[in-house]
């Protein structure tokens, strides 16, 4: 295949021709996608056409009060596939952890982005929003991520929001929430955002979202959280595979007894799976090796909002978090006063021995007929 | 999805074979290619082997090594293909019932054909006029 | 906030907090209520008295054979009910799992199978009892606002227990909120009407088989 465009101006079917992937490659990609998106096979044919055709996308990506997990988890490709290509493709123009060493040339890079494609680039945020006190406790560049935000992505096409934190405010949300951190839904309104959570979220999910947008130029259907419907559509608890155990009532106790060793249902150990949606039962983590619960530890619920503030990660769903002794003893103490005042009213109101006034002393009554006084 | 293995796992095969038949219906009346994933499916591991054993074997099975390994086993019903996509780590990245001549992915397409006889002629002096069906020593 | 983050957080809290403290007003309410004196002398000594106590409360599970005929239907759908709810709350895991977690003691939990069992039993007998109540004349004269409440009070977290553990009308977060929640609602209730019986029974019988046995009369 002749290609007389620059690596800037070919297309995705010709950066992978370039590197060894051909048509077939490029559609049994196309049909893993379709599987994993929960759309008809029929569709991959479309999808890989629509791919091959597919030219650069400009992402801008910004990293705001976050760990780098998620953008560590994304990045780090263990074999070279297409979806690290598409990666490669998406033309990852501005993300200050990798270009930190750029320094002032980054932020060129990005306002050079910004002014290229405007209304037109992808905006990838990681990370939660500190609100609190201006917004002084996460800032780049003299800029608060608060005021970044708000800025770039008044031109954006949409804005996916990654991870926990990015989503909903992740751990630094949790209580007290010293810097007031919120989810990016919070702060901007009125574009399209895709939530994708987890702690941190699974990689192919993100590969599903861009190829859905890059091969049919839309956002995948989203459910009531933004979240998309293939992968977040159902719960860790439908999809495990120690559900039958759940069903027959079959329990670990501890993390090391029998049970446990046996595989049952980490149900009683705090497990979360019945109330967390996400793809980890079906898609897996590490290239599909393993996920929390198989390797023995119950989920923690991380794909959902405030995971950290709802209850120990060892509290099952069946406890809560009950009254503390004191305020049990004080609302006991409350009830006996409360109960010694009602019955000492009624103690005084009533004397069961003594006869009502209107009954008459005996000497005050005739005497029966037939009989002297 | 919602485990459905109180159903009995003979109830969704048979409930799968009629979607075959289906889709094979489908193809000698329109000449329109099927397919089922697998994967997008409640079916345990046991219902899995249970199906596959029900469809049974033919004659051609077909391997693919392009971004991993990939293998399309023809069933014992002519026109229906039993296909596995697994990528380069090995991992199955799709499960695929396809009701096809042959599925869809093997056959080259016109402008690979084109490429190919290009790059054969490249380095020659052998040409092959369009249209005629002998070629020519230049 | 979500329902059950509310259900098993600041609901709870507020539903146990209330539940003492009301059962503490009661029970002390009553206690300390003034008591008829006794003026003639007890012809037991006070361990008889306690025994006759004790049996009363056994001997008044069953009615005596002349009722039989009277209340035989009340008297075994309510049984059944009682043993089925007693095998939900007491056999179920994960009834056991949170006295586990606020107590620490657990023990062995019946199999789902018999749970499943009981809880069909437990719902089918409610209605039946609910039944009897509404078309029964003299049952219906006598009912009140309290007694249909109590009633629901208590069919709620039976039903939504049923649905929680089939886990398809709903999806399983909301199914777990609507029963923590019906429990809440019943524990607060729970003091302030007939469903303080649970705790009250025992003690008016057995003040009753003490007093009788002080009498000398049969208990």
């Amino acid at each position: 295949m002749n290609n007389a465009r620059g690596p800037d101006d070919e297309t995705l079917g010709e950066m992978l021709a370039r590197r060894g992937f051909g048509r077939r490659s490029l559609l049994k990609f196309a049909i893993a996608m379709t599987s994993s998106l929960a759309l008809p096979p029929l569709v991959a044919p479309a999808m890989a056409a629509n791919l091959a055709k597919a030219r650069r996308r400009s992402v801008i990506w910004l990293s705001f009060q976050e760990c780098t997990g998620c953008l560590e988890t994304l990045l780090r490709s263990s074999t070279p596939t297409i979806s690290a290509l598409i990666f490669d493709f998406i033309s990852l123009d501005y993300q200050e952890a990798l270009m930190a060493s750029a320094g002032s040339a980054a932020t060129r890079t990005l306002h050079e982005a910004i002014a290229t494609n405007k209304g037109e680039y992808l905006l990838a945020i990681d990370g939660s929003v500190p609100v609190a006190d201006g917004g002084v406790y996460s800032m780049t560049g003299g800029q608060s991520n608060h005021a970044m935000l708000v800025d770039i992505a008044a031109n954006a096409k949409a804005i996916l929001a990654i991870g926990t934190c990015a989503a909903y405010g992740g751990i630094p949300k949790a209580h007290p929430n010293p810097t007031g951190a919120v989810g990016v839904e919070d702060v901007i309104t009125d574009k399209p955002i895709v939530n994708i959570p987890g702690c941190p979220p699974i990689p192919d999910v993100l590969s599903g979202v861009l190829v859905h947008f890059i091969a049919f130029g839309k956002l995948p259907e989203l459910d009531d959280r933004k979240r998309p419907l293939a992968y977040f559509g159902t719960t860790i608890h439908d999809q495990c595979y120690r559900r039958p155990f759940y069903d027959q009532g079959k329990f670990a106790k501890s993390f090391d007894d029998e049970g446990a060793r046996l595989g049952w249902c980490l149900f009683e150990l705090g497990c979360k799976g019945p109330i967390t949606h996400n793809a980890c039962a079906s898609l897996k983590w590490n290239g599909g090796t393993s996920f929390p619960i198989e390797s023995g530890h119950g989920c923690l619920g991380c794909s959902e909002p405030d995971f950290w503030d709802k209850g120990g990660f060892y509290t099952s769903l069946a406890g809560g978090s009950g009254t503390g002794w004191r305020p049990a003893a004080v609302a006991a103490g409350i009830g006996v006063v409360g109960g010694s005042i009602a019955a000492l009213t009624a103690r005084n109101r009533a004397r069961p021995d003594t006869p009502p006034a209107s009954v008459p002393a005996a000497a005050a009554l005739p005497p029966p007929a037939g009989t002297s006084p | 999805m919602t485990n459905y293995s109180f159903l009995g796992d003979d109830a969704l095969i048979d409930a799968l074979m009629m979607e075959i038949a289906s889709l094979l219906r489908n193809f000698i009346d329109n000449r329109e290619h099927g397919g089922i994933d697998l994967l997008g499916m409640p079916l345990s591991p046991e219902c899995l082997a249970a199906l596959e054993a029900r469809l049974g074997s033919g004659e051609v099975t077909i391997r693919l090594d392009a971004a991993g390994r990939s293998e399309s086993r023809e069933t014992g019903f002519a026109g229906v293909w039993w296909t596995s996509h697994c990528d380069e780590a090995g991992r199955r990245v799709a499960l695929l019932i396809e009701v096809a001549p042959v599925p869809d992915i093997v056959p080259p397409d016109i402008c690979e054909i084109e490429g190919a006889l290009s790059r054969l002629t490249a380095n020659t002096n052998f040409a092959v006029r369009r249209g005629g069906n002998r070629g020519t020593f230049i | 906030m979500n329902l059950l983050e509310f259900a098993r957080g600041p609901g709870l809290q507020a539903a146990s907090l209330i539940m003492i403290a009301g059962i503490f007003w009661r029970v002390c309410g009553i206690f300390m209520l003034r008591r008829r004196p006794q003026r003639a002398q007890a012809r037991h000594p006070l361990s008889a008295r306690l025994a006759g106590g004790a049996a009363l409360i056994a001997t008044r599970f069953i009615p005596r054979r002349a009722f039989w005929t009277r209340i035989g239907t009340s008297v075994v759908l309510s049984t059944a009910f009682h043993i089925g709810l007693m095998l939900i709350l007491f056999g179920g895991a994960p009834h056991i799992l949170l006295i586990h977690q606020i107590t620490g003691i657990s023990w062995p939990d019946l199999p789902k199978g018999i749970v499943v069992l009981a809880s069909g039993i437990t719902l089918a007998s409610l209605l039946a009892l609910l039944l009897r109540r509404i078309r029964h004349p003299v049952m219906r004269l006598l009912s009140t606002t309290d007694d249909y409440l109590s009633w629901a009070m208590v069919f709620l977290p039976v039903l939504t227990g049923v649905l929680l553990s089939g886990e398809t009308v709903a999806d399983y977060g909301t199914l777990l909120a609507l029963h923590i929640l019906s429990v809440e609602l019943m524990m607060i209730w729970l003091p302030f009407g007939k469903l303080m019986h649970g705790a009250l029974v025992f003690a008016g019988r057995g003040a009753m088989g003490i007093n009788f046995t002080r009498k000398g009369a049969a208990t």
